[in-house]
């Protein structure tokens, strides 16, 4: 069924979200308390993102260091608006086949052995239909039926070569794709597309054209606090505080992996399972292990005192 | 003011200040702003921020003229994430040594010989690129004559030859997969059904595929400070060539470090020089060898720049601080990359030896050391790049 408020074909679809999205994302603080509600604290910036990424409908960028909470956001916009978050892990080397659909090459190798012991003729066209389509993530995101738009999460978009790079334009561009034995596929309820990277490479210019771009930093140490706190439960309070401050400190370090919220998030966990309700250097020295996942991390941060780090009185530190 | 006309002022002041903000950035602000009605400073400023800026790059240049057309009306601090985090790096425009030096007018096309696409089979070409450079400098005096010491004229023909040399590196197997005739492991399903069709539904001939090379990525660190000053043309041209060429990532450091891949993009090989001239503001300046190491390591290497590549570091190793943090940063460097050579135009230099500094520091790490100082010594240094034993990952 066509969308009625798309416009002639040659006008890309930008005419604004459907009736139903717009009732549940209004403006943005309607949509920051939502995503709040959903467990997940935005800044300004990334609901506006979020918002503009809704209902203009534009695809959304968003880079960050790894751990910022990227991937966490597009779960969450999924969750305000109810609706199936459809989630595609790019890697090198990954193609069309895995992305969007594949035809199931056994079912048919089977199709066709049943024809031939009925003595039924086999044609191309029985072959290769919709029965023996394998819908891969893309192409179930476009066929979502609504009655809302699915979220559509490409993770990680920098692993993925250029081919694939390629690829997506037109998915992004016009929420339709081509499959060569079925012709075009249009959204009947376009997709958000949310892209993550995390820079390893520079995207295609002719890609970020195409999207919203919001670049995720580090949140300010109250705000760690707040995300820490509320996605462990039982938690204390100063355990948190110090926690926050403690990791922004490593973070001024040279490390080869900087801590992120989620990193954050499981040292409290670690240290809240132990007991531990005030952060001293051995609890640290303890858990190191949760908040620094690289061996020459950890020996840079004791060389630097994890009493310093900690925030623990001078007195008796860590060697 | 109306919107239209707010977008279009905007954009056009964005695109003088150097963030790409075209018409059709400038129909999105207006998109934006009808959907989210700027009551207060601060959305002013995510709404244009989200509709002008593609690149985290473009930050400060934003900032900079949103502040200037709103009178500072919002404080783009109180919307950045950590305030106890650094603030990114601004580069401090200085004149630029290099424009006022002769320009080289005869940019004459480099021989067609000597250019071909990135060979498959890494042995093969390389005695015919030797004679081909060796027939085109008959003047033995240009083949073995330092850079230094050339004139004018001869820094033009030799910049001529060094843009003309292909840095071919290594190949390395992909994941991706493409269809192969006899060879190759894997079995190409799609290929197999449809030829399936022919003998009734047996899939008596099997389709192949292979998986394909790709050559490994070429990164390329040219010192160019003050101590490297006769070099400093001759190796830019080389960047240039690569850049071009083959795909390489180039940077140049003195007292910081500057990614040039970019500005060196382009055919014409003066513009490209003179972009990067205006982009690269430490030229001529000190050298800080470590420190420009650890910013590339932990500002590019380690996202994935430097992962399994080929990484050439031209440099006379004067360091002007610690040769130590040299040391610890290559070591950071080699754990990274594929192969690391290191191009040393003092090192053809009689009785040199790297007993002291930021060489010394570095030599454990390096897989090679030429000199790369002349004509000759260049063809050395692709096939530094191009050899692949002892790498490693």
């Amino acid at each position: 069924m066509p969308d009625p408020s798309a416009g002639p074909r040659d006008i890309p679809a930008r005419a604004g979200a459907e009736a139903e999205v717009r009732d549940r994302v209004p403006d943005v603080e309607t949509l920051s308390a939502a995503l709040d509600a959903a467990g997940y604290l935005a800044d300004p910036g990334l609901a506006t993102a979020l918002f503009l990424a809704v209902r203009l409908p534009q695809p959304l960028l968003l880079e960050g260091e790894p751990g910022v909470g990227k991937t966490e956001a597009a779960k969450a916009l999924a969750r305000v608006l109810d609706t199936p978050l459809v989630r595609l892990q790019c890697y090198e080397g990954i193609d069309a086949a895995e992305a969007l659909y594949e035809w199931n090459y056994a079912r048919q190798l089977l199709g066709i052995r049943l024809a031939e012991s009925r003595g039924a003729p086999v044609t191309e066209e029985a072959l290769f239909g919709p029965d023996y389509l394998l819908r891969r993530p893309l192409l179930a995101a476009l066929e979502h039926p609504g009655p809302r738009p699915a979220v559509l999460l490409l993770d990680e978009l920098d692993r993925a070569d250029d081919d694939f790079e390629a690829f997506t334009f037109e998915l992004l561009a016009e929420s339709a794709v081509t499959v060569p034995e079925l012709g075009t596929i249009r959204a009947t309820h376009p997709p958000v597309v949310v892209l993550t990277s995390n820079r390893t490479r520079d995207l295609h210019d002719a890609l970020k054209r195409r999207c919203l771009y919001h670049w995720i930093d580090y949140p300010p140490p109250e705000r760690t606090v707040q995300i820490v706190r509320r996605r462990v439960p039982g938690s204390a309070q100063p355990l948190a505080v110090q926690a926050a401050a403690a990791v922004a400190r490593i973070r001024t370090l040279e490390l080869e992996k900087p801590p992120g919220i989620a990193e954050a998030i499981d040292w409290v966990a670690a240290l809240t399972l132990l007991g531990v309700t005030r952060l001293d250097p051995a609890a640290a020295e303890a858990t190191l292990g949760a908040v620094l996942k690289d061996r020459a991390d950890q020996e840079l941060a004791r060389r630097a005192g994890l009493a310093g780090l900690v925030g623990a009185a001078a007195s008796g530190g860590a060697p | 003011m109306e919107p239209a006309a707010l977008a279009a002022a905007l954009a056009d002041r964005l695109h003088r200040a150097g963030v790409p903000a075209g018409p059709d950035r400038a129909a999105r602000f207006a998109r934006v702003l009808a959907l989210l009605p700027p009551a207060d400073a601060s959305r002013l400023y995510w709404a244009a921020r989200l509709a002008f800026v593609a690149d985290r790059a473009q930050l400060p240049a934003f900032e900079r003229v949103f502040a200037a057309v709103f009178g500072g009306a919002s404080d783009p601090a109180d919307t950045r994430g950590d305030p106890t985090a650094p603030p990114p790096v601004r580069p401090v425009r200085r004149s630029p040594a290099v424009t006022s030096r002769v320009e080289d007018t005869a940019a004459a096309p480099p021989a067609a010989g000597l250019r071909h696409g990135v060979p498959d089979a890494p042995g093969g070409p390389e005695p015919a690129r030797e004679a081909v450079l060796a027939a085109a400098a008959p003047d033995e005096r240009l083949r073995h004559t330092a850079f230094a010491e050339l004139t004018p004229d001869e820094v033009a023909a030799a910049r001529r030859l060094a843009r003309g040399l292909a840095l071919a590196t290594p190949p390395r197997r992909t994941r991706r997969a493409r269809p192969s005739r006899r060879t190759g492991d894997r079995v190409d399903l799609r290929r197999s059904l449809r030829r399936a069709q022919r003998t009734a539904g047996d899939p008596v001939r099997l389709a192949r595929r292979r998986r394909r090379t790709r050559p490994r990525r070429l990164v390329l660190l040219c010192d160019v400070s003050a101590s490297m000053e006769p070099y400093t043309r001759l190796f830019l041209t080389l960047l240039h060539g690569a850049v071009v060429d083959a795909r390489a990532e180039a940077f140049v450091f003195a007292t910081q470090l500057t990614r040039l891949t970019r500005a060196l993009r382009g055919r014409d090989p003066d513009a490209a020089l003179r972009r990067a001239a205006a982009t690269a503001p430490d030229w001529a300046g000190g050298t800080r060898l470590g420190e420009s190491l650890r910013r590339f390591v932990t500002d590019h290497g380690r996202r994935g720049t430097a992962r399994g590549a080929v990484v050439v570091i031209v440099s006379d190793g004067w360091e002007g601080a610690d040769p130590r943090l040299v040391g610890e940063q290559m070591a950071r460097l080699r754990r990274l990359a594929h192969r690391v050579v290191w191009v040393n135009p003092r090192s053809a230099a009689a009785g040199f030896a790297p007993l002291v500094g930021g060489m010394a520091a570095a030599l454990p790490y390096c897989d090679a050391v030429v000199s790369g100082h002349t004509v000759a010594a260049l063809a050395q240094v692709a096939a530094a790049v191009r050899d692949d034993g002892g790498g490693t990952r």
